[in-house]
């Protein structure tokens, strides 16, 4: 059981960084627009937007 | 400091025992120059002849207290005849007398009591609006992700039949306490931000009792696991606040929707225009940006381009859609002499036009400042719910209070918490989301109709409305004349119609504009000498001879029989003559809407009664009464007439709503219970009504009455969905029946069932009526 005092402190950093990735993500305007993408991607004209 | 010196100086410095932030500095220089390059943009609706409102967006509003300082300031400025903030999108209202002050002045009022207001800019408003959308979903994700983990450390303590050894059980709780830290420190930051807002302005906010739980079984279980012994709440904590945050997320998106909707009229019609310097003898194009149009320039509009200002066709032919302006998206053709709006869009082949007027006198921009201040105003319902959500909060904390007091005498192990279930379990958001989020989505419906609701409780009146009295003219009818029927009398009817046509080619006259629309039967033929005599007719010659077309008796009285001139109800008749005899009469009525018998029997299918009341001749409104499925109707009413018979029908318990084209009705729209103003969008900026209708599509008004009804009803199943569910569950906390987690996990669950139940106004289709 000794195991835990390794992976616990593993999870809670782990759970840090994936937290940290979010925030940057989101920081960067990613979840900004939810639909549009899903639509852009039918869309054959690169250059538009 | 030369703002503290200015609130001082002004006898304001109650400010300071209000306020609860401190403010940011302004460097005043850099301020200074920028105020007339800022007050530039402003835009100044003129409201009458003496004052004008402009919209400004202010940074750095914090609390209630910024918004007293602000409006209190403001209107003792020279010039200043009101103003009003509003905290939650941060925008002014300034009513002023451009006379005595201007913009510049005003922006200059703000800075010195340490605030930065711009123009309102709908760009800067969307930039807002991201970053509060974006920050409150990296808090809910966030405290989503802290949430399933501190469930996986929290699950052995659950599922463990004797007990977790203490050593683990302390590793664990040391590990929660590591997530849970960001949780309370970082997202659930807007909670006491808010609560201590509220309660440094004496007010009892929703974020009250949230941020008591919160900060409660957060420091018990900090205790807790600093001690090594008690219980911890850490995962009740974590899913208290990602929950709420979802609720709050999703609530702010539904408001977002609906923003976006009346956003959209508030755009800038087209960037640029083509203009026609030299019409009609050059045709030399030139692009020039849309604001430096002037009425009376001439520009070339080109297929599916937007038009770019309010403007009359001189060439040309096509069909234009308006859907801008008025929802519909049906195109509507238009040849020389119709007026077109700015922002609809040319979709058939290019027109030119003459610009009759630009930026903020056309159509397009009085529909955008009607919808900002409807946006503006709260309705008294969602001011109530917000009263009765202070109360309640009030009576929570109370019972919170008691309830740990009791257990502290029953089990005092269990009195904290049973505290925090009381305060997590109850739902003062479904209470207080209840209206807001009902009238958020009903907001967006309306502006995809492009139904406007001006006055701030005109909803609540609409969903109330048992009949609607109807004007006639340009309201039941178009308003403009239509060729009905043509008895030649010598010749075909198809001659004489030509005929007809030559002569009224060049006339503006409503007569003249219903003959020269029909489609021509045959070659057209072209008349000389064109002359017209006011009141009569006209007279012209066509290959060689003399005709008059106009009122039979001037026409020529000796060989037409009486009987073959006496107009039917509600109908005009000219007659077509050579020198010697009548050729034919043309027989001219007012065109009914054709979607208006569906829009009666509509209401009809609601339970919503129906009359006509118009200054017209009884005959005429009765046939008219008849065609749409009318029975009581009124006509040769005065306008006070019209007045008296809505006021007859509200003496018999009745909620009227008056539609009318909101120019000629004065008194009537002001007696109804609610005034509906429809019909012709380019006359709107003489409007005065509660609900705004523009352009034609009859059916809107039976949607928006349809959407309002809808409305209440979802506010009265939210309100009634809160108190049962908080008649139900405080009782179990306060009697110890539910643990905290439970009660987070329920708490949620309400809010989010009063979200969606209102989001299903925006969803819903616009419900099919059959005319029958």
């Amino acid at each position: 059981m000794d195991i835990l005092y390794m992976l616990i402190p593993l999870s809670v950093a782990l759970a840090i960084v994936i937290g940290a990735c979010f925030g940057w993500a989101s920081a960067s305007g990613q979840f900004d627009d939810l639909e549009g993408p899903a639509h852009r991607i039918l869309d054959d004209d690169d250059r538009a937007h | 400091m030369a703002v503290a010196q200015t609130i001082r100086a002004a006898g304001l410095s109650a400010f300071y025992e209000r306020r609860d932030a401190p403010a940011a500095s302004l460097p005043r220089d850099r301020a200074d120059e920028s105020f007339d390059a800022a007050a530039s943009e402003a835009v100044v609706a003129p409201i009458d002849a003496v004052q004008g409102e402009t919209a400004l967006l202010i940074e750095g509003l914090r609390c209630g207290a910024c918004v007293w300082l602000i409006e209190t300031w403001l209107a003792r400025q020279a010039g200043v005849c009101s103003a009003s903030v509003n905290l939650a999108t941060s925008r002014a209202r300034v009513r002023f007398a451009p006379a005595r002050t201007d913009v510049a002045a005003i922006l200059r009022a703000i800075a010195a009591v340490g605030y930065r207001a711009h123009p309102y800019d709908p760009a800067r408003r969307e930039a807002m609006v991201r970053k509060e959308s974006r920050a409150l979903l990296t808090r809910a994700a966030l405290a989503l992700l802290a949430m399933m983990q501190v469930m996986m450390l929290a699950a052995p303590a659950y599922v463990a039949s004797d007990g977790v050894d203490a050593e683990y059980a302390a590793l664990m709780n040391l590990a929660s306490l590591v997530l849970t830290l960001p949780v309370v420190a970082y997202c659930a930051w807007p909670f006491f931000a808010g609560a201590w807002r509220s309660a440094s302005n004496r007010i009892l906010g929703m974020d009250v009792p949230i941020a008591i739980g919160v900060a409660a079984a957060f420091a018990a279980s900090v205790w807790a696991t600093l001690q090594g012994e008690g219980h911890v709440y850490f995962d009740s904590v974590t899913m208290f606040v990602a929950l709420v945050l979802c609720a709050r997320w999703l609530e702010l998106r539904v408001r977002e929707r609906a923003g976006d909707a009346l956003e959209a009229t508030a755009r800038d019609a087209s960037p640029t225009a083509q203009r026609l310097t030299g019409y009609p003898d050059v045709k030399e194009v030139e692009t020039v940006a849309a604001r430096a149009l002037a009425p009376g320039d001439v520009v070339r509009v080109a297929t599916g381009v937007t038009v770019p200002a309010d403007a009359t066709v001189v060439d040309g032919r096509s069909s234009v859609e308006e859907a801008i302006l008025t929802g519909e998206s049906r195109p509507r053709a238009k040849g020389v002499g119709d007026r077109v709006l700015a922002g609809s869009i040319n979709r058939e082949s290019p027109l030119v036009l003459r610009v009759d007027a630009v930026g903020e006198a056309t159509a397009l921009r009085a529909i955008a400042r009607l919808a900002e201040r409807a946006a503006a105003e709260r309705p008294a319902a969602a001011r109530l719910a917000d009263r009765v959500a202070r109360t309640f909060v009030g009576a929570l904390l109370v019972i919170a209070a008691a309830a740990a007091f009791a257990w502290t005498f029953i089990e005092p192990a269990r009195a904290l918490p049973v505290a925090i279930a009381v305060l997590v379990v109850s739902c003062p958001c479904a209470l207080s989301l209840a209206t807001p989020a009902a009238l958020a989505a009903a907001a967006g419906t309306l502006a995809r109709l492009r139904v406007l609701c001006v006055r701030p409780n005109a909803l609540e009146t609409l969903s109330r409305v048992t009949h609607v009295v109807f004007d006639k003219t340009g309201t039941i009818t178009t308003g403009a004349l239509k060729l009905v029927r043509i008895d030649a009398l010598a010749d075909d009817e198809a001659l004489q119609l030509t005929r007809a046509m030559a002569l009224e080619q060049g006339s503006t006259h409503p007569i003249a504009r219903a003959l020269v629309e029909q489609p021509s039967p045959r070659e057209p033929v072209v008349a000389h000498d064109v002359v017209a005599i006011q009141g009569c007719g006209v007279e012209g010659t066509i290959e060689g001879e003399r005709y008059r077309l106009g009122r039979p008796a001037w026409s020529l009285p000796t060989t037409l029989s009486p009987e073959d001139c006496v107009p039917a109800a509600g109908e005009i008749v000219v007659a077509l003559a050579d020198t010697k005899r009548v050729l034919a009469t043309f027989r001219l009525g007012d065109e009914l809407r054709a979607d208006m018998p569906a829009l009666i029997a509509s209401l009809r299918n609601a339970g919503i009664r129906s009359s006509i009341v118009s200054g017209d001749d009884p005959a005429t409104v009765a046939d008219v009464a008849g065609k749409v499925g009318i029975a009581a109707h009124r006509g040769a009413a005065s306008p006070e007439d019209k007045r008296a018979f809505i006021a007859a029908l509200q003496a018999r318990g009745e909620v009227v709503a008056m539609v009318g084209d909101g120019v000629n009705d004065a008194p009537g729209l002001a007696r109804a219970d609610v005034s509906i103003a429809f019909g012709n969008a380019a006359t709107l900026a003489q409007w005065t009504a509660d609900v705004v209708v523009p352009g034609d599509g009859a059916q809107r008004i039976g949607r928006a009455l349809a959407t309002a009804r809808r409305t209440f009803r979802i506010v009265r199943q939210n309100l009634a969905w809160a108190l049962v569910y908080n008649a139900v569950a405080i009782p179990l906390a306060a009697l110890g029946w539910l643990t905290p987690l439970a009660a987070a996990a329920g708490m949620s669950a309400s809010s989010l069932a009063v979200v969606l139940n209102a989001s299903r106004l925006r969803n819903a289709k616009p419900r099919r009526t059959a005319a029958r």
